[in-house]
């Protein structure tokens, strides 16, 4: 655009100015956005977390908050969660979604139908997947547990057993598989297939080629699906939250308050407890610090992703 | 930067060199059934609690506690049911979910298109940066600044409404500037060099010249922010009070309230659910090269 | 970019902050509205069962009466969680009420209902019309933001028919037998009809309404403090509980427990006579009324822990609580509808009557006028028994009750501790350090 033509001076600035003018126009609406709901609520965020804050009386107390994180039981079940999810869930999805989509690949009639019939329980509400997933593996009246019986298998009680929780939410992570599948389906029909002829020519069986071609080109997706996977996890908080609710069922009347994460904290995420401290304890102060908690983890892995793209970024 | 991949996944006629004789050919036409057996009983698996929940949502309520599989008499009384029931409060949920994810759909796409065209087009100190900071604000979780968020919403008496979930669609949303910027820089330079040729200002060259080529993305983005609102469930449990409740949040409560009458909750499931399937399937291409279009390649 | 932009931010930063600080702040005790003029206020409640829904309809067609510039719109089935966020977001009903006294505590501390005493002193009430538990559980060290509307209190329903003709138990051991004779199960150990089910997960068999009633303890200690590690009655009343639940098995209760139907419904195990006896809430007089007037039942007082017979005929007493939010935009009418709600004997014996709840005044108490089942004396008597326990108010409100439900349900009654004392003695850490943390 700024190609140096021999103009004078005043005539140049002049369009800098115009140029500028145009790009703040144009940037407007985020710069607004940023500075109001992310820089603002980000530093707000650190100036609560110094002080006892329940929406009505602002008392400062210094590090309290910060001294309590080391002793609240629920942060620390919420991060073991967290971890076990990071752990099993993530690794589970980014596997599946390869094997799905390395599946699809080979498909050739039929494939769009089978690839859509995978990736919808991925669009479907979190809320109502959750609710429903929760009924149909119920042991009492579940019919996927109820079928399982009849043929001999007895199925955990998933979402009553401390044990059974997060594998069972683990199920209906993998159930929502889509997302991970069409983005990994879209880089291995983007190898070049050349490279497979060679292969082939040269005698490579088939999980040769997998392993000498398929996956060092699909590596990048494959990282960025787990960095992904694993930023998705830090928020994870609709699926434990409904499924902790759904299966509590008769525990849920007027006046009487539960402890979170249901059973016996097996499904709380660190968001749920920051939710839970902020939105029903009111302790906001300290809701701020799980939040800084959160950012500093949270940001860590976006570093990471924005790095091993070079912040998708190129400034030709 | 590497490419995007903008492609919608087709499914390639990739032919490895065949084998010959009938050995090969065996061998070929058995991995051929297995493959197929396998997507099929997987694709059967990921039906299932579709399938399950329909089943229950029109069994009777005694039947749903029997944990029988097959309704015994077809109740279809239970989605209008499900849908009157507490004084039709689901047709409630229904028009403030769509009050917000079309609102925010629409403040999204205004304010986001010039935002995602000045990083794909204009040249700027801090484009980069700016760059950057869209892609964090999109990484990091919503739960990081909700504290202050919500204290801000409350302090304009907003809180208990919908509105501090529409109103920060007015200023860009990280994820789909992301993706139509991502768009936009696959659109070659020329075409708006030619436009400004012709003597279109930028915003003319934008909306009369790019946009119209950028249709997809803009569909796409469209989409996943009207399915965002549409599923959103922590903003509206964080903001709204019951008479502002969406979907999401309202049907969170269906089971409660309705404790053990499976086939109830299994309708309005169903009933949330449903649009959604038959938005997907009529904007299926929009949909699957808009997640293609995240999944940037290194 | 140019160095404008950050300038634009800079200032905008600096807007938001300062209108974050100043924006809104609360009404004073007597602004909006004066109560004459007419208005219509919004009060949200927590019943919804019809008749309980009704109930609260005819108590105050007086009030309507007595004031007919003022429309009541009313709210039904709402709980503290929705109450507080409404109060929070500065658009709040003009009034709420509470079925738990477990947040007293919290609303009054933090403001978020108005201390009702200026109102008080100006129309002159005089609060000895109200008993001197109920007066506690209303007020906050001093605050009184709520006002008693209705009480509860805590006895054993037994079923006549299950019983066989034994009399209903007085004492722990008594309780402890009769549970185990009158159990019926299964060929393969289930449970068919529970003569007593001691877990926590059974509606009202919550700890508070057996560990302090019956086995005498004590919550906090002078200071404010968690108790469950120092007063032995916990241990005592947990491993009573344990042992029963074991005689079950603890695989053949959760599946009893998750099998049966809703508390507040016809699907209610003792309504069903799949339970023999059962600690309930005098409420359950009309539900039995109205949904299982077949079955033959009796009241009587919590049985007691065996050393403490001198204590029999107490219970557990909590109540409705009702109170006027900060922030409530007609605040003068509302204080004219609590007033009418809380004190006028009329209105409390119409709505006791229509709940089969206990009136909270003493007048009240004494009515005439007040038409109950023959089974509902126990609980009067339990009302005014000295031996009978509240729960204290803290400043986190029901926090210490949450966690010892959740460390009974979770870990004690799975058989997951394995030094008991030690396991209290965590509690009363957690419980400490949460009670630190929001200030108290």
């Amino acid at each position: 655009m700024a190609a140096a033509l021999p103009v004078r001076s005043v005539t140049a600035s002049r369009a800098r100015r115009r140029h500028r003018l145009r790009v703040l126009a144009f940037m407007s609406p985020w710069l607004i956005g940023f500075a109001l709901f992310f820089a603002y609520p980000l530093a707000a965020t650190v100036y609560f977390s110094f002080y006892r804050y329940n929406l009505f009386q602002l008392t400062p107390i210094g590090l309290t908050n910060y001294r309590f994180l080391f002793k609240d039981p629920y942060a620390w079940q919420a991060i073991k969660n967290t971890l076990w999810l990071v752990v099993v869930m993530v690794p589970l999805r980014v596997l599946f979604g390869l094997g799905l989509a390395q599946l699809l690949s080979k498909i050739k009639r039929g494939g769009s139908i089978l690839r859509s019939i995978f990736y919808l329980p991925f669009l479907i509400p979190p809320v109502a997947a959750t609710v429903a997933f929760v009924f149909v593996v119920n042991p009492g009246t579940g019919p996927i547990n109820g079928l399982a019986a009849k043929i001999g298998i007895h199925l955990p009680d998933w979402f009553n057993d401390p044990t059974w929780t997060k594998p069972g939410l683990t199920l209906l992570a993998l159930w929502g598989i889509g997302d991970v599948m069409i983005i990994l389906l879209a880089s291995l029909l983007d190898v070049p297939k050349s490279l497979y002829e060679a292969a082939a020519i040269d005698g490579a069986n088939a999980w040769q080629q997998f392993r000498r071609i398929t996956l060092p080109t699909i590596s990048p997706v494959l990282m960025f699906s787990a960095v992904t996977g694993v930023i998705q996890t830090l928020q994870y908080f609709t699926q434990a939250m409904v499924a902790a609710n759904a299966s509590q069922g008769n525990a849920d009347q007027a006046g009487t308050t539960t402890a979170p994460g249901y059973p016996d904290g097996a499904s709380l995420t660190f968001p749920q407890t920051l939710y839970n401290e902020g939105f029903q304890q009111f302790n906001m102060g300290y809701a701020c610090v799980l939040a800084l908690v959160l950012f500093v983890v949270a940001m860590f892995f976006t570093l990471v992703l924005l790095r091993q793209f070079h912040a998708f970024g190129d400034d030709d | 930067m590497a490419g995007t991949t903008v492609a919608t996944p087709r499914i390639p006629a990739r032919r490895a060199p065949a084998p010959r004789g009938s050995r090969g050919r065996n061998r070929r036409f058995l991995y051929w059934v297995a493959t197929h057996a396998i997507a099929i009983a997987l694709a059967l698996m990921f039906l299932a609690p579709l399938i399950f929940m329909f089943l229950t949502a029109v069994m009777s309520g005694n039947e749903t506690l029997s944990g029988g599989l097959w309704p015994r008499s077809w109740h279809w009384g239970n989605f209008g049911t499900a849908l009157t029931t507490d004084n039709g409060v689901m047709l409630h949920w229904l028009l403030n979910t769509l009050i917000y994810a079309v609102l925010a759909t629409v403040f999204m796409l205004v304010s986001s298109i010039p935002v995602a065209y000045a990083l794909a087009r204009f040249r700027f100190r801090g484009r980069k940066l700016a760059f950057v900071l869209v892609i964090t604000t999109m990484m990091l979780p919503p739960q990081v600044t909700i504290v202050p968020m919500y204290i801000m919403w409350a302090r304009f008496h907003l809180t208990g409404t919908l509105w501090p979930l529409i109103i920060p669609m007015l200023f860009g949303d990280a994820f789909s500037i992301f993706l139509l910027r991502q768009f936009l820089m696959t659109i070659p330079k020329e075409y708006a060099d030619a436009a400004r040729v012709d003597g279109c200002g930028e915003l003319r060259t934008m909306l009369r010249v790019i946009l119209p080529m950028a249709r997809p993305a803009i569909a796409a983005v469209a989409l996943f922010q009207f399915f965002y609102a549409w599923n959103d469930y922590f903003g509206p449990l964080i903001y709204t009070k019951p008479e502002s409740w969406t979907l999401a949040v309202g049907l969170s409560t269906f089971r409660a309230a309705h404790h053990v009458e499976w086939n109830l909750t299994m309708a309005a499931t169903l009933l949330t659910v449903l649009p959604v399937i038959i938005v997907f399937f009529l904007a299926q291409r929009v949909f699957i090269q808009g997640v293609t279009l995240t999944g940037v390649k290194g | 970019m140019s160095r404008r932009p950050w300038r634009l931010i800079a200032a905008l930063v600096i807007t938001a902050a300062a209108t974050a600080c100043t924006a809104g702040n609360q009404s004073p005790a007597d602004s909006g509205p004066k109560a004459e003029a007419p208005q219509t206020i919004e009060v949200w409640h927590g019943w919804s069962a019809s008749h309980e829904v009704k109930a609260f309809e005819d108590a105050i067609a007086g009030f309507h009466r007595l004031h007919p510039n003022i429309t009541v719109k009313l709210v039904k089935g709402q709980d503290d969680t929705k109450i507080l966020n409404a109060i929070r977001s500065g658009n709040p009903p003009d009034v709420v009420s509470s079925f738990s006294t477990n947040n007293v505590g919290q609303f009054c501390s933090s403001g978020a209902l108005q201390d009702l005493t200026p109102y008080l002193k100006k129309d002159k009430v005089d609060m000895a019309m109200f008993p001197k538990a109920v007066q506690d559980y209303t007020q906050y060290k001093g605050d009184r933001c709520t006002m008693p509307l209705l009480a509860d209190d805590y006895a054993l329903y037994t079923n006549k028919a299950l019983m066989k003709g034994n009399q209903p138990p007085k004492t722990i051991s008594e309780l402890t037998a009769l549970a185990k004779k009158l159990t019926v199960r299964g060929a393969d150990g289930t449970i068919k009809v529970a003569g007593f089910l001691p877990s926590v997960t059974y509606y009202e068999h919550v700890p508070e309404h057996l560990a302090t009633t019956s086995f005498g303890g004590q919550y906090l200690n002078a200071q404010g403090r968690a108790n469950f590690a120092t007063d032995p009655a916990f241990t005592k009343y947990l491993q009573w509980e344990k042992s029963l639940i074991d005689w079950y098995g603890y695989d053949n209760v959760k599946k009893f427990v998750h099998s049966m139907g809703q508390e507040f419904e016809a699907s209610n195990p003792f309504e069903k006579g799949k339970v023999a006896m059962a600690i309930d809430g005098e409420w359950r007089t009309k539900f039995m009324e109205d949904e299982a007037p077949k079955v033959q039942y009796d009241t009587t007082p919590t049985p007691v822990d065996d050393a403490r017979q001198n204590t029999y005929g107490g219970g557990f007493v909590t109540g409705t609580i009702i109170g006027i939010p900060r922030g409530a935009k007609h605040a003068q009418a509302s204080w004219e509808f609590v007033k009418y709600l809380t004190t006028d004997t009329d209105a409390l014996v119409t709505f006791a009557n229509g709940l089969g709840n206990v009136p909270s005044t003493i007048p009240a108490l004494a009515s005439p006028n007040l038409k109950l089942p023959a089974q509902f004396k126990t609980f009067l008597d339990v009302f005014k028994n000295p031996n009978s326990t509240t729960i204290p108010s803290t400043i986190n409100g029901g926090d210490f009750v949450v966690k010892f439900q959740s460390f009974v349900q979770d870990q004690w009654e799975p058989g997951k501790v394995p030094d008991l004392q030690k396991g209290l003695q965590g509690l009363d850490k957690k419980v400490n350090d949460s009670l630190q943390l929001a200030g108290g």
